[in-house]
C-alpha cells in the first residue's frame, strides 16, 4: 500500500466529516428526540421494505415447505408435524387447565369467581430474524396498523415466545424469551414461588430470584405469573432442568428449557389485551359485588 | 440512476439480512451485509456517499432489529466514511486491507454492543465476545474481502477509484 497523490478537493471530505460529527453530537445530546424522529420517518420505510421482505419470506417459506414435505420425508414428515402441533397444543391446554384448576381452588374461596374472559389475540407470521447476531428476535408481518404495540406478549399454543419491542406500521420485532435482555414474571407451578425469567447467552432461559426456602426440583414447570407485563397468568414458559443454589446467596436460580422451540417458530399469537384488561371481565371488586348465580 | 441503485440496495438488504442469511449462518453467526455494502460504497463512491448510504442502511436495518439505533448508525455510517478515506488516501487497496478494516470496525462495534448489554457479568460478557463478537468480526472481514476480490476479478477497481479521485467520474 502507498499513499495516493490525489488532486481532489477537500470539500467533500469536510462535508462528510461535519455531517458525521453533527450526527454524533445530535445523538448524544438529544437521544430521545432523534430516536423519535427516525422512528416516525421509519413508518413509510417499513411499508416499502415490507414488499420485498414478504416476497422473499414467501419464497423462503415455499422452498422450505417443498423441501420438508416432498423432498426430505414425504408423508411421514407431514404427519409428524401435525402430531407435534397437536402435542404442543395439548401441552398448552394442559398447562393452562392445571393453572386454571389451581387458581379456581384458591380464588373461589376468596371471591365469587364467575367468569374468566379469554385474552384478545392477533395471529401473525414470522417473516425474519434479527438483522444482527447480538439479539435473539423475530420479525412479524403485523405492526401498529394491526393494533400491535411495544411490550405486548407473544405466544404460541405451547407457551411463551417473547414480547414486542419495536414496531413499524406493518411489522414488529419480538424479543425472544431466550434473549438475555428479556425479563418475564414467572411462577413455579407446583410450589407457587415467583421469580423473573431471563434469557441466557447460550439460548436457554433461567428463573432468577427464587426464594431460598423454595422446594423446587428438576422437572418443575414454570408458567407466567401474570403480575407484570402483558402476559396472562398460567402460560407455559419452560421446565426446570438445573437448580443453582449458592452458599451465602439471597436467592436461588434455575435453568429452564423453554417450552417453545423459538428457533423454529413460524406462526405466533400477539396478546393485545390480557385477562384483566378484557372488556368482558370486571375488576375483583365488581366480582365480589356480584351475587352467585 | 445511482440513487435508484442505492434505494434498491437498501430495500433488498433487509430481506437478505433477516430472511435469507439465517440459512447461511455458520455456528449461528451471519455476516453483516450492511457493513460490507457501506464499506464498498465508501471505497468506490467517496466518503460522503459512503457516510450517507451507511447511515441509511444502519437506520433501516435498526428498524428490524432490537439493537440500539445509535450504534447501528455510527457503525454503518462510520465504516462508509472510513472506507471513503481509505479509498482516497491509499492507492493500492487490497482484499486484505479492506477485510482488515471491516474486521476492526465490526470488532469495535461488537464490543460496544456487549458493553451496552444490561446485566451482563464478566463471564457472560467474555462468552459473548468470544462466541459472537470475534467470529462475526472475522466473518464480516472475510465476506468484505471476498466481495472485493470478486469485484476485482471482474472490473479494474484501481482505475475506477483513481478516476473518481482525479475527478473523472
Amino acid at each position: 500500500m502507498w499513499m495516493a497523490h490525489s488532486s481532489s478537493p477537500y470539500g467533500t471530505r469536510r462535508i462528510a466529516l461535519a455531517c458525521f460529527a453533527l450526527l454524533l453530537v445530535s445523538i448524544f445530546l438529544f437521544p430521545n428526540q432523534i430516536q423519535g424522529l427516525l422512528q416516525y420517518l421509519g413508518e413509510p420505510v417499513g411499508y416499502a421494505v415490507r414488499i420485498p421482505l414478504e416476497a422473499i419470506a414467501a419464497v423462503d417459506t415455499g422452498i422450505a415447505d417443498r423441501w420438508e414435505q416432498y423432498v426430505a420425508l414425504q408423508g411421514v414428515r407431514e404427519e409428524n408435524q401435525q402430531l407435534r402441533k397437536e402435542i404442543e397444543w395439548l401441552r398448552g391446554q394442559h398447562s393452562q387447565l392445571r393453572e386454571s384448576a389451581a387458581a379456581t381452588e384458591r380464588l373461589t374461596a376468596l371471591l365469587r369467581f364467575k367468569e374468566q374472559a379469554l385474552p384478545t389475540m392477533v395471529a401473525a407470521q414470522v417473516i425474519g430474524r434479527d438483522a444482527t447476531n447480538r439479539y435473539r428476535t423475530i420479525i412479524l408481518n403485523k405492526g401498529e396498523s394491526d393494533g400491535i404495540k411495544p411490550d405486548m406478549g407473544v405466544v404460541t399454543p405451547a407457551g411463551v415466545v417473547g414480547r414486542v419491542v419495536k414496531t413499524t406500521g406493518v411489522s414488529s420485532v419480538v424479543l425472544l424469551v431466550t434473549d438475555p435482555n428479556n425479563a418475564i414474571a414467572g411462577l413455579i407451578q407446583r410450589t407457587r414461588d415467583e421469580g423473573i425469567v431471563e434469557g441466557t447467552q447460550q439460548g436457554l432461559a433461567q428463573l432468577k430470584y427464587i426464594p431460598l426456602l423454595s422446594t423446587l426440583r428438576d422437572g418443575d414447570r414454570v408458567v407466567t405469573s401474570g403480575l407484570i407485563g402483558d402476559f396472562p397468568r398460567g402460560l407455559m414458559i419452560g421446565t426446570i432442568t438445573h437448580i443453582d443454589k449458592q452458599e451465602g446467596a439471597l436467592f436461588q436460580s434455575a435453568e429452564l428449557m423453554p417450552e417453545v422451540d423459538v428457533g423454529r417458530v413460524e406462526e405466533v399469537l400477539v396478546i393485545q389485551t390480557s385477562y384483566g384488561q378484557s372488556s368482558k371481565t370486571g375488576s375483583a371488586a365488581d366480582l365480589l359485588e356480584k351475587p352467585l348465580p | 440512476m445511482k440513487f435508484l441503485f442505492y434505494l434498491i440496495l437498501v430495500l433488498l438488504l433487509v430481506p437478505l439480512q433477516t430472511t435469507l442469511l439465517p440459512h447461511l449462518s455458520v455456528w449461528n453467526i451471519k455476516p453483516d451485509l450492511g457493513l460490507v455494502a457501506a464499506a464498498l460504497i465508501g471505497l468506490f463512491a467517496g466518503e460522503l456517499e459512503g457516510l450517507l448510504v451507511g447511515l441509511t442502511i444502519g437506520w433501516v436495518l435498526s428498524l428490524f432489529s432490537a439493537g440500539e439505533l445509535w450504534l447501528s448508525l455510527v457503525t454503518n455510517g462510520g465504516i462508509g466514511l472510513l472506507a471513503g478515506f481509505l479509498g482516497r488516501q491509499v492507492s493500492q487497496v487490497t482484499s486484505f486491507s479492506l477485510g482488515g478494516m471491516l474486521l476492526l470496525v465490526s470488532l469495535v462495534s461488537g464490543l460496544f454492543a456487549a458493553i451496552n448489554f444490561k446485566g451482563l457479568d464478566m463471564p457472560q460478557m467474555w462468552w459473548m465476545v468470544e462466541s459472537i463478537v470475534i467470529p462475526q468480526a472475522c466473518f464480516d472481514g472475510a465476506v468484505g474481502a471476498g466481495f472485493y476480490w470478486l469485484l476485482s476479478r471482474r472490473f479494474d477497481l484501481t482505475r475506477l477509484r483513481t478516476d473518481r479521485i482525479t475527478g473523472l467520474l
